[in-house]
């Protein structure tokens, strides 16, 4: 086995690594064989898989921050497939931050869905794939090399699709996956285009050797990777314009838009670009266009993130929306920012979907916020836990999301980017605004469940309130439904109360942070020209204040007492008065409808109804065709007359007399 | 009656003519005793052109070739006829297109 | 030369009549005609002996065959012609291929340069070895053709064997028997057949 020529780590042999990174899978394949005689045994032995490798990831950490000369963490070589394509396992911070999100967040999150899933019929296969999920993105996360960060890329995507379409009985269910999963692997077509460019340059798949070899790339050829590794990360990411799969993608049950949707695989674009850092350093085109993007897409998230009625679909949005914050950070080149923002992400937005979920839960599968009303008195410990998420996320100083979002917009704008730094503020003031409007509609207000839905403005009222509309068919439950013991969802929510609160006083102090001192021998410096250092206070007051703007538009819409006593004719109102634009998403489904899908689907009936039958068909058909035209033509000589066969004896003499009269005479 | 002698060409043409009479009246007739004397005309066509350039060459290998000839088709015109009595045994009457069990 | 356009013309034409006559006698008497003129022409030729061998065994013994099978069949009511003409425009290809194939024939043979070929004596000189008589053909064919000669002499033995034996005797057809059982047992197989193809 050879060491790639510029390994990253440290290079050794790490058992426990083998442990984290096969342990899910083993969990995995045994649910998947066994899965139905452990019935719901199943929850306990998927939680214990990703609990083990939490611990074993804590007890890795140091060999993950161990540096020595030049080379941080923990590298252990797999094999070789033939020389410039080593395949190992690369445990440095980088990989340990996110490892320490999946399993721990994971781990969190397969012990909710005991609760949330109990008496589901198909309660083991759940287990079964959220294992492998955890599989597969430590896959991602613990390659060396980019043909490793492929195949969990496209594991990560798989999985996805089985979670989405976990109940494979409701048709939109079964669709979203379809459209998260084939929108997926234009972003695989993406990487895979980029492994390409970089083996044709560097002759190498892992990191090492292609950061040691930048050189090796001209700048337009640089740019190219990047922008073909970017396709991929906002495929994975949802960023715009391939977005257009996580909302429908809140289908799948809520765990797992909790823990895939939310914290881990939507990270997986950032994670990519931040490894590899040394090329975005290397082209600022392409931090350029990453930065756009990323601001963009938070800005365009926040905006839908106004117009839903699903809690789940606002989420989804909020999601999207902060994704872009992270991808416009590491655009810029601030990685650090970056990785923060993951983390506090991670914790709060997961904090924010298990909270709904314990609200769907309780209300026998409802949705639609407007259906709901005045919880704050009914579940209370849903009440704090959703306003612990919804105030970190806002960005209120002393909550862990407002460390993140300011270090992103303070590094956004020191690296020479105003405009985008505007975007991101204002971004954050409509963040706020959404937030609360989902708050205060959801907790505040009188109870609107035994509400007409189309006094509401509900538009498919046969489906708003029942079962069948979020998820769990009546028949897949089992007759006993037996109630989990609650402390399995609720658990869960207060555990991650402390790092939705805390997390983020790791970044306290800026420069001299743990936070940033952690991360110093990872990421190269970015230094761009017109950068503009503001006063920290400076900018977290006005911030704040774009906050408490965003605030206080939600209150006086939303929360104030006259308000909420109006509050069905209001939501009526809005609902009904809803712009389409908003409504259909910028039309961004109808246009990839429109531009992708109606053409393939035609150029497939041309095929198929024309192509196929006369070209292919056709001559298959006819070469049949013609043997039996043939057949019947000499077969016609066969006339049984005695005659006509002389007569053709004859005509055989005759060719032949000619031949030796006429022609072997001229010779 | 040798001063009749004509051109050579003239005895190959006059074959020629009467071996394709005897090939269109083999095509051309139902009654099998006319196809076999057709058969007899063509034979004796080739026997013309044996026997003319017997003369051509000064060499009588032709008259013994035409001889052998008319030997043959002497047998041959026996064992026809045998045959056309036999088919005639079995319906009375004797038509070549009767034998078409070869139709395909 | 009238005397060959003459003889050329009346074979032609009893060979015309042969094939055409309506009636089998006809024939046999236009081929008689026909054979006598080609006996003549060989006799041009210096081809004696074989111009009487012409007559005696062509006209004098197979015709006389044909006219005694001629006969034997026409002891039936209408032994000829009876079913329908399967072939009734056959003639006319048969004519286009003869003529074409004349022309190809006569055409090769003008244009053909016969040369320095040595002329056999003319005249019927009285000599026994003269070219063309029957000592001439009788030395060639008992010396330097016999072996023909002999194998020629089997050809008829089998030729007459084989006329025995087809036309000998005369056997009473068999007795047609009822059809045994298992010739029944076949006629079940076409059925699924025919109701896979309905």
């Amino acid at each position: 086995m050879t060491v790639p020529a510029h390994p990253l780590g440290l290079e050794g042999s790490y058992p426990l690594l083998f442990l984290i990174w096969l342990l899910p899978l083993f969990g995995a394949i045994l649910l998947w064989a066994l899965g139905p005689r452990f019935k719901s045994f199943a929850g306990p032995i998927g939680s214990t898989m990703i609990g083990v490798a939490f611990l074993a990831t804590l007890a890795e950490w140091h060999d993950a921050t161990a540096i020595s000369g030049g080379l941080a963490g923990a590298h252990q070589t797999l094999f070789t497939w033939m020389p410039g394509f080593t395949f190992g396992l690369l445990f440095d911070r980088l990989a340990l931050i996110w490892t320490l999100v999946i399993t721990g967040v994971g781990f969190l999150i397969h012990v909710y869905s005991m609760g949330y899933l109990a008496g589901d019929k198909a309660f083991a296969r759940f287990f079964a794939y959220l294992n492998f999920f955890i599989f597969a993105m430590l896959t991602l996360v613990l390659s060396d090399n980019f043909a490793g960060l492929l195949v969990g890329w496209g594991l990560v995507g798989l999985a996805s699709y089985f979670l989405i379409g976990f109940w494979f009985f409701k048709p939109t269910a079964v669709a979203a996956a379809r459209k998260a999963f084939v929108i997926n692997v234009v972003g695989d077509v993406g990487i895979l285009f980029a492994i390409v460019a970089i083996v044709a340059h560097v002759g190498s798949i892992s990191y090492g050797d292609t950061f040691a070899q930048i050189a090796a790339f001209s700048p337009h050829d640089l740019f190219i990777v990047c922008l073909a590794l970017f396709i991929g990360c906002a495929a994975k990411s949802a960023q715009v314009p391939l977005h257009t799969w996580l909302p429908d993608a809140m289908e799948g049950p809520t765990p797992v838009s909790a823990l895939i949707h939310a914290a881990t695989m939507v990270t997986a674009g950032v994670y990519l670009i931040a490894r590899c850092a040394p090329l975005w350093t290397a082209s600022a085109d392409a931090r350029e266009l990453v930065g756009v993007i990323g601001a963009l897409t938070a800005i365009a998230g926040a905006v839908l993130g106004v117009a839903q009625w699903d809690i789940k679909r606002i989420l989804a949005y909020s999601t999207m929306s902060q994704i872009g914050y992270m991808i416009m950070a590491v655009g810029v080149g601030a990685f650090d920012s970056g990785v923060l923002h993951f983390l506090t992400h991670a914790a709060f937005k997961a904090q924010l979907f298990l909270g709904a979920g314990i609200i769907i839960h309780n209300l026998n599968n409802e949705q639609d916020v407007r259906l709901m009303g005045g919880l704050r008195k009914t579940m209370p410990f849903a009440f704090i836990a959703m306003l612990t998420g919804v105030l970190s996320i806002c960005g209120i100083p002393g909550f862990s999301g407002s460390f993140s979002k300011d270090a992103i917009l303070t590094a956004t704008l020191a690296h020479g980017h105003p405009w985008l730094y505007a975007i991101g503020v204002l971004t954050a003031g409509i963040t706020a605004y959404y937030m609360f409007r989902l708050f205060f509609i959801v907790f505040f207000g009188p109870y609107r469940g035994n509400v007409d839905p189309s006094d509401l403005g509900v538009r498919h009222p046969e489906l708003a309130g029942t079962a069948a509309s979020a998820g769990h068919h009546p028949e897949e439950m089992d007759a006993h439904h037996a109630h989990a013991p609650a402390w399995l969802m609720s658990g869960p929510v207060a555990i991650l109360i402390v790092p939705t609160v805390l997390i983020g006083w790791l970044a306290f102090g800026g420069a001299d942070s743990p936070w940033t001192k952690f991360w110093e021998p990872v990421f190269p410096k970015v230094s761009e020209a017109g950068g503009f250092v503001m006063p920290e206070l400076a900018g977290t007051l006005l911030v704040l204040a774009v906050v408490l703007a965003g605030f206080a538009v939600a209150y006086l819409r939303y929360g104030a007492p006259k308000v909420l006593a109006q509050s069905v004719p209001r939501l009526r109102t809005e609902s009904v008065r809803m712009p389409p634009v908003l409504a259909n998403a910028y039309y961004f489904d109808a246009a990839i409808d429109a531009l992708f899908v109606r053409p393939s689907m035609l150029l497939g009936r041309f095929f198929g109804s024309i192509v196929d039958p006369l070209v292919i068909e056709g001559v298959v058909h006819e070469t049949a065709h013609t043997a039996g035209w043939l057949g019947h033509l000499f077969r016609s000589f066969q006339t049984g007359l005695v005659r006509v066969y002389a007569l053709s004896i004859a005509l055989g003499v005759a060719c032949f007399a000619i031949y030796y009269v006429v022609i072997g005479a001229a010779r | 009656m040798t001063q009749w002698l004509a051109p050579m060409e003239s005895y190959i043409a006059l074959s020629a003519v009467m071996f394709f009479l005897g090939v269109v009246g083999v095509i051309a007739r139902r009654n099998p005793l006319i196809v076999l004397m057709s058969i007899e005309l063509m034979f004796n066509a080739a026997n013309l052109a044996l026997v003319t350039f017997a003369k051509l060459w000064a060499n009588n290998t032709g008259h013994i070739f035409a001889f052998l000839v008319i030997t043959v088709a002497a047998a041959e015109a026996a064992i026809g006829l045998a045959i056309v009595v036999v088919a005639f045994r079995k319906q009375q009457y004797v038509d070549v297109d009767e034998a078409s069990v070869l139709k395909g | 030369m009238i005397a060959f356009w003459l003889l050329s013309f009346a074979l032609i034409a009893t060979g015309v009549f042969t094939i055409t006559a309506g009636k089998p006698v006809y024939s046999v008497v236009g081929l008689l005609g026909n054979f006598v003129i080609l006996a003549i022409l060989y006799l041009t030729l210096n081809a004696e002996f074989l111009a009487v061998i012409q007559i005696v065994v062509y006209s004098g013994a197979i015709l006389i065959l044909f006219l005694f099978v001629i006969a034997l069949l026409s002891s039936g009511v209408k032994p000829f012609d009876i079913g329908p003409d399967r072939a009734p425009r056959i003639g006319v290809p048969a004519f286009v291929f003869a003529l074409i194939g004349l022309c190809v024939i006569v055409f090769s043979v003008v244009r053909a340069a016969v040369t320095g070929a040595p002329n056999a004596p003319e005249g019927i000189t009285g000599q026994a070895d003269a070219f063309g008589s029957v000592g001439d053909f009788g030395v060639a064919l008992f010396t330097k053709n016999l072996l023909p000669f002999e194998v020629t002499a089997l050809l008829l033995m089998v030729a007459v064997i084989g006329v025995v034996l087809l036309a000998g005797d005369e056997k009473p057809a068999p007795p047609r028997r009822k059809p045994h059982a298992r010739d029944l047992e076949r006629e079940p197989i076409v059925k699924p057949v025919e109701k896979l193809i309905r």
